[in-house]
């Protein structure tokens, strides 16, 4: 069947265009059900990493410990964290949630960490000797400095996440995996070209959204050559 | 028996060594899987990575090829392969090469680019000529940074390859999948363990291996040192090395 | 101002956020006002499974209830639990295997036998204190087969089952991961008819991996099911199960009995009382086969059934 023809078969090309249009509700659903995924985890993700880059950043006490159990999280094969969720939290968008926002978090707070560790120290010293106290400082001039490392981590931990968002397939969820879980389950060619190429897609259409934003949200580095 | 209980006599059960499902034969077929995918991809992609980086055209691929390759699912390439080529390991291999290419083109491209163009200059003012210039010059600077997006793929391999299960692969990965199927999750916290395991041994030896291969004078005097904002794939480059 | 410039974007993003989830949910939201109820149906992860939880989920929606369906959740090993524990409300089970995995579940005498009623009896003894029901057998049947290649059934000879035993020692068995622990599946080949294969290949529950594994000859026998549609479009031929390892597998329902109201029961046991093993090996066909979608197809056997 797969790859050798099965005899009697009908002809399975790489696209059929007839189950694209006559799917355009499914596909749609599972697009949906994909970005859904993936916002949630890269906004939770952020909300944990950016307190804790935080803590890294400032404590060396911490930082360690911070770097060594996201590190040991990002280790972990997806599929098997994955899995391992479903006893305690069952087949639920909660349990791809836990499991995608843990591989989110090594990237953004090692970016944050190294982002705020940047700012040169001179600009530092001129805030403080303007008057910055700490909070302030941190929020009006680290974090925005900053902002081109931190934005470069969710750039790659959205990437990651929506290529994991397909490994969900195999807990009930999916998004596009669904489509290209389909596919392998009945030697279906479509969906798996359609999923995987929808997944790309979103990915650079994510990724470079991103970019963006962050030349809009970061005006003093227009002038400087594009990195 | 709490879970570690379960988990620790899942591994002291003499029968789960043995044969051909036993840990050291799973074990064997998935460093073998990943050593041989990413020793072709290395064939594949360094060659690439470096003529680019050297010659210093078709920057703009290499460096964003990294990010097309993050772009693209796993689990759809291995899917993809199985429809080409059937089931089996060929359609692991095929997909684990694919996967371990687009981080060590970029690396490689970034650690050429990023030799200094004096220390390029001052060599071909002393004679040497291009071919010289790039083994004697350019690669021993540009090393650490291969050597990182070796290591980064590896990495990825070991990780990737569990997937491999579910096209009826062996490896590590079968104590994960079947573990799942059989609802047996010692099975599959075990073999998640050993992946976690191998992945570590490998990351800390190719570091071992990349801090040996490079030349003394250009060693890290302290390990962390102000770095450049990541973002960027050289930045990412940078910051694995 | 720069500060609101960000939290204008960080707000715009949370916003977008909350808009998709709102979309992709709004289908929940639309029909959640039904007074009839939420049915969540699951299927294994093949066709004929997916078929009939849409045929179920088709005529449960027609009359007004609300159908969420989880195709594809898994084996029994993950789908009944979910019933047990309520993550799930129905799916479409084989009367004999599901009895044997409770029994084995439950550590009890494992007695599944050739009558469809006497299994499903016995299946609501064991399951009652569960808060679960297995509704009325259909005739459909689909159970266990095993297949060998058209080839290999004509160098050796093969009919049945037993005549095996002369090449097992040298053969490879495929099947799903749960094979080697199941009574029907490996454990019956070794107790029944003394099989004892040289190794056991991982592959799915009869489809395309197992078809693949045939092709290409990792595995010289396999199990396919009984209602599969592409088995002889793939030159394999069934052997015949001389000695009875396999029982009963009718089609029934697993439903949750808080869901199980008289008219749910007896939607679902008219629809059971319409199945049949032919049309079902058809339906498979249609779907493994000519890849036509699941849903469809139970979308029409559910229109020429009257339903």
């Amino acid at each position: 069947m797969l790859a050798t023809g099965v005899v009697g078969a009908v002809v399975d090309p790489w696209i059929r265009w007839s189950w694209v249009s006559g799917h355009v509700d499914v596909i749609t659903a599972a697009l949906v059900q994909h970005i859904e995924l993936t916002l949630i985890a890269v906004v939770v993700g952020l909300l944990i990493a950016v307190p804790l880059g935080l803590v890294a950043w400032r404590s060396r006490v911490f930082r360690g410990p911070i770097f060594s159990l996201t590190g040991i999280l990002y280790t972990i094969p997806s599929l098997a964290l994955f899995s391992a969720l479903v006893p305690l939290t069952g087949f639920t968008t909660l349990t791809a949630e836990i499991g995608l926002v843990s591989y989110t978090l090594l990237i953004l707070i090692r970016n944050i960490v190294v982002g705020l560790n940047s700012v040169p120290d001179d600009v530092r010293e001129a805030a403080r000797g303007m008057g910055y106290r700490p909070f302030a400082e941190l929020v009006r001039i680290d974090l925005p400095l900053a902002i081109p490392a931190i934005v470069g981590g969710m750039r790659i931990a959205t990437v990651t996440t929506i290529g994991l968002v397909t490994i969900t397939a195999l807990i009930g969820k999916g998004g596009l995996g669904s489509l290209i879980y389909d596919g392998l389950l009945r030697d279906f060619k479509t969906p798996l070209v359609v999923g995987t190429v929808l997944s790309v897609a979103l990915a650079f259409v994510a990724d470079l959204g991103l970019a963006g934003t962050q030349r809009l949200i970061t005006p003093w580095s227009r002038g400087r050559a594009a990195t | 028996m709490n879970f570690a209980n379960q988990v620790l006599q899942w591994f002291l059960d003499g029968s789960h060594w043995q044969g051909d499902g036993g840990i050291p034969h799973r074990t064997f077929e998935h460093l073998t899987m990943s050593g041989a995918s990413v020793l072709v991809a290395a064939l594949i992609a360094l060659p690439i990575g470096i003529a680019i980086g050297h010659f210093g055209r078709g920057g703009i691929l290499a460096i964003n090829i990294s990010n097309i390759g993050r772009a693209v699912p796993s689990f759809a390439v291995l899917v993809i392969a199985v429809e080409l080529v059937g089931i089996g390991a060929l359609p692991a291999f095929i997909a684990l090469v694919a996967l371990a290419i687009p981080p060590m083109v970029t690396n490689s491209y970034i650690g050429m680019r990023e030799v200094d163009a004096d220390v390029r200059e001052a060599a071909r003012g002393m004679g040497m000529r291009d071919r010289a210039v790039l083994w004697r010059v350019e690669l021993p600077i540009a090393l650490p940074l291969i050597m990182a997006g070796i290591r980064t793929s590896a990495v990825n391999v070991v990780a990737t390859a569990t997937l491999a299960a579910l096209v009826a692969w062996g490896g590590l990965g079968r104590f994960i999948v079947d573990g799942f199927g059989l609802q047996d999750y010692p099975m599959m916290f075990a073999g998640a363990i050993l992946v976690a395991i191998l992945s570590l041994i490998v990351e800390f030896s190719l570091a071992g291996a990349q801090r040996l291969a490079t030349p003394a004078g250009l060693r890290p005097s302290k390990p962390i040192q102000k770095e450049e904002p990541l973002g960027t794939a050289r930045d990412t480059a940078m910051a694995a090395a | 101002m720069y500060l609101k410039r960000i939290f204008g974007l960080g707000a715009s993003m949370v916003a977008l956020a909350l808009v998709t989830t709102s979309c992709g949910s709004s289908g929940g939201t639309a029909s959640s006002a039904s007074p009839k109820g939420t049915v969540t149906i699951a299927s294994f992860n093949f066709s004929e499974s997916i078929i009939l939880a849409h045929i179920y989920g088709g005529a449960l929606k027609n009359k007004g209830y609300t159908v969420v369906y989880r195709d594809k959740l898994g084996n029994r090993e993950i789908v009944e639990p979910a019933l047990e524990n309520g993550q799930i409300d129905l799916y479409a089970g084989y009367a004999a295997t599901d009895l044997t995995f409770v029994e084995k579940k439950q550590n009890v005498t494992l007695d599944a036998g050739t009558d469809a009623q006497a299994n499903v009896q016995k299946l609501n003894t064991l399951l009652s204190s569960k808060g679960v029901k297995a509704l009325d057998p259909s005739p459909a049947v689909d159970q266990n087969a095993f297949a060998v290649t058209k080839a290999e059934a004509d160098a050796n000879h093969l009919v049945k089952l037993s005549d095996v035993s002369s090449v097992a020692s040298g053969w490879t068995l495929g099947g799903p991961p749960e094979c080697p622990q199941r009574p029907f599946c490996q454990q019956g080949l070794q107790s029944t008819y003394g099989l004892h294969f040289k190794a056991f290949k991982a592959l799915d529950a009869g489809g395309p991996l197992t078809y693949a594994a045939f092709k290409s000859g990792a595995i010289n026998i396999g199990l396919v099911f009984s209602s599969d549609g592409a088995i002889a479009a793939n030159n394999l031929v069934v052997l015949d199960d001389d000695k009875h390892l396999q029982q009963a597998d009718n089609i029934v329902p697993l439903i949750r009995s808080a869901v199980a109201n008289g008219e749910v029961t007896a939607l679902l046991n008219s629809i059971d009382a319409k199945l049949n093993t032919p049309d079902l090996t058809a339906l498979n066909k249609s779907a493994d086969v000519d890849k036509l979608d699941p849903a469809d197809l139970a979308a029409t056997w559910l229109k020429s059934h009257g339903f």
